[in-house]
């Protein structure tokens, strides 16, 4: 692919925008909090969208566009049972105690609810996911840049972490959530018209429908037996392995989201966050997979288009059959925007766990916080010098890279056991929590090595072997939770209980719910959530 | 706090501004699988979108 001038202006002109939202942003970072908080003062609509565009890295488009052509529209699931009904879970029932805690973050949630110990698990873990996550993404965003633009992997790696220091460094957590906001608008600008001259050219989803398997173009029809479908998943892996354990999971206990709701300038604020962003969730879909889908049809149709080997490749050809130089710089800086915006949000939330969680916590507690402040910018530094770090360590060691995100998921699938039973059942006790944690995380790990899903996984011994690894993840998050669930009740049945008075505005039952009764109609959280359900529902039904 | 809809529209507004003289320089640019002027098109919604952030910030202010 090759990059005219025009194309590197409006790449240049990208980063000059986001340095100089940084530049702007620095004079109102005063505290701690400013830095590290945002100084919850954010508008709604940007914490929105900020929400939602945490979430969307690169690796995400290049992925979905991948698994679009690869298993057709059921990757809808990803975003229609996978992130949606959890997207409003929280805004409706976790929110409330997030924000009306007045915790400063997930793991401190944690020591507010349970206690210490569990406070720790939960923030050396999460620190040192972020890092590994923010590092893969670099390191994504060198193969990407070395393999379309020929660009050395060095080269890629140093800008973007030069460019994500920058403007974190200097507007702190507010700065990351504006660049997400505009790096979320671009991606629509700029892969918005891909996917629809992408549809029109393979004759329309009726078009698409005729060129295509069957299964590629249902979400539902095909899934009652894991055998009938690409993904080799059956509904009940899908809805509780995908649909319940990860996607709550990630969506309810994450401090990289749950940062950006926590960010709002009030308790209505917060838990709309979630529920607005939502609305463009459930449509991103027919921006990030169904242009692969498209690619498919195209490849069948004679036009001198053909499918790459490398799935991973289908998001880049198409705009290079598709985007003139102009538009090809809007979409190339889109993808860089994405991978910078996932590392930014990864280092963010990474020096304000570091900062509260650990730091003041354990290290040095009770300085002031202009101290705070130095160690939270001084993190923001070590942060992306660690990520560069593991981006290096991943171009080296692949497979490690395999085997953390694995790990990865050991850690957060039984993390929402035990936030489900912190909120919602005063009887769980810290002990509970923290046995819970353990023991969830090991039966991940046994339930990988027990099982087998193209050669991966089988470390103890095989008793079972999966169609894929896309099902065995799934179902090693289900065992996980189960475990973590069960074991924090009997230990908790077994340990003594925190007085109720201590538990007031950290679970239900004990803490006055809000109501919103100020708000107009259409502005209560409630509202809003029957509509993204009624919506949601509509979008399974019509692609069933 | 700095009104986002400033800078988004600033930078929306001259990006769709640089596709659209990109399309008037170079008017038979076209990807092998396009037939319309995409520049143009794309250029000239980025223009209009910008303009809106910048008006909605405006009205903001006032």
């Amino acid at each position: 692919m090759n990059l005219a001038t025009v194309d590197y202006i409006i790449l240049a002109l990208y980063f000059a925008f986001v340095l100089g939202i940084g530049w702007r942003l620095r004079k109102r970072v005063a505290t701690s909090g400013d830095f590290l908080l945002s100084g919850r003062a954010v508008p709604v609509w940007i914490t929105s969208l900020a929400f939602l565009a945490a979430n969307l890295g690169a690796q995400e488009l290049i992925g979905m566009a991948a698994s679009g052509a690869k298993y057709g529209i059921m990757t809808s699931h990803f975003y229609w049972i996978g992130a949606v009904p959890a997207m409003i879970f929280v805004g409706v029932f976790m929110m409330p105690f997030y924000y009306g805690s007045r915790a400063r973050s997930v793991p401190e949630y944690l020591k507010l609810r349970f206690d210490e110990k569990t406070r720790a698990f939960n923030a050396l873990t999460f620190a040192t996911m972020t890092i590994f996550s923010s590092g893969i993404s670099m390191y994504a965003l060198g193969l990407l840049l070395e393999l379309v633009l020929g660009w050395s992997f060095t080269r890629s790696v140093l800008l973007s972490a030069a460019i994500v220091l920058a403007y974190t460094f200097l507007g702190g957590l507010t700065s990351a959530i504006y660049n997400e906001v505009l790096q979320f608008l671009l991606i629509v600008v700029g892969f918005a018209p891909l996917s629809i001259m992408a549809v029109i050219r393979a004759g329309g989803w009726g078009g698409m429908e005729s060129r295509l398997p069957a299964v590629m173009t249902h979400s539902w029809k095909y899934m009652a037996h894991s055998a009938d479908n690409p993904m080799g998943v059956e509904v009940f892996g899908m809805v509780a392995g995908l649909g319940f354990v990860l996607s709550f999971g990630y969506w309810c206990t994450d401090f990289l989201v749950v940062q950006r709701a926590m960010a709002a300038k009030d308790m209505s604020g917060a838990r709309r966050t979630p529920l607005i962003a939502a609305f463009p969730k459930m449509f991103i879909p027919f921006i990030v997979i169904v242009p692969g889908i498209a690619a498919v049809a195209l490849s069948k149709m004679n036009l001198g288009y053909n499918l790459p080997s490398n799935y991973n490749q289908v998001l880049t050809t198409l705009m290079a059959q598709f985007y003139p130089s102009g538009m090809l710089g809007v979409g190339l800086t889109g993808l860089m925007a994405s991978f910078m915006s996932g590392m930014a949000g990864n280092v963010t939330a990474f020096n304000t766990v570091w900062t509260y969680d650990i730091y003041q916590s354990y290290i040095r507690p009770g300085a002031p916080d202009a101290h705070y402040l130095h160690v939270g910018r001084v993190t923001t530094i070590v942060g992306v010098a660690l990520s560069i770090g593991t981006a290096y360590l991943a171009q080296h060691f692949d497979n490690i890279m395999d085997f953390l995100q694995l790990v990865f998921g050991f850690v957060n699938a039984p993390l929402f056991a035990t936030f489900l039973l912190g909120m919602f059942w005063k009887r769980a006790t810290g002990h509970g929590a923290f046995t819970g944690l353990l023991t969830g995380t090991g039966a991940a790990a046994v339930t990988h090595g027990l099982t087998v899903a193209e050669g991966k996984g089988g470390w103890i011994t095989t008793v079972h072997m999966f169609p894929s690894t896309m099902a065995q993840n799934f179902w090693i998050a289900i065992f996980a939770w189960t475990a973590c669930f069960l074991i924090t009740i009997l230990v908790s049945l077994v340990t003594a209980p925190r007085p109720a008075a201590e538990l007031k505005g950290l679970v239900y039952g004990l803490t006055e719910l809000p109501h919103d009764r100020d708000k107009a109609w259409y502005l209560r959280p409630a509202t809003v959530a029957i509509v993204v359900g009624v919506v949601l529902l509509i979008l399974n039904l019509w692609f069933a | 706090m700095l009104d986002l809809r400033i800078p988004s529209g600033l930078f929306f507004a001259a990006m769709g501004a640089i596709l659209a003289v990109q399309s008037v320089v170079s008017p038979g640019l076209r990807a092998p699988l396009t037939v319309g002027d995409v520049n143009l098109y794309s250029g000239l919604f980025m223009l209009a979108f910008g303009g809106v952030l910048l008006l909605l910030a405006r009205r903001g202010r006032q």
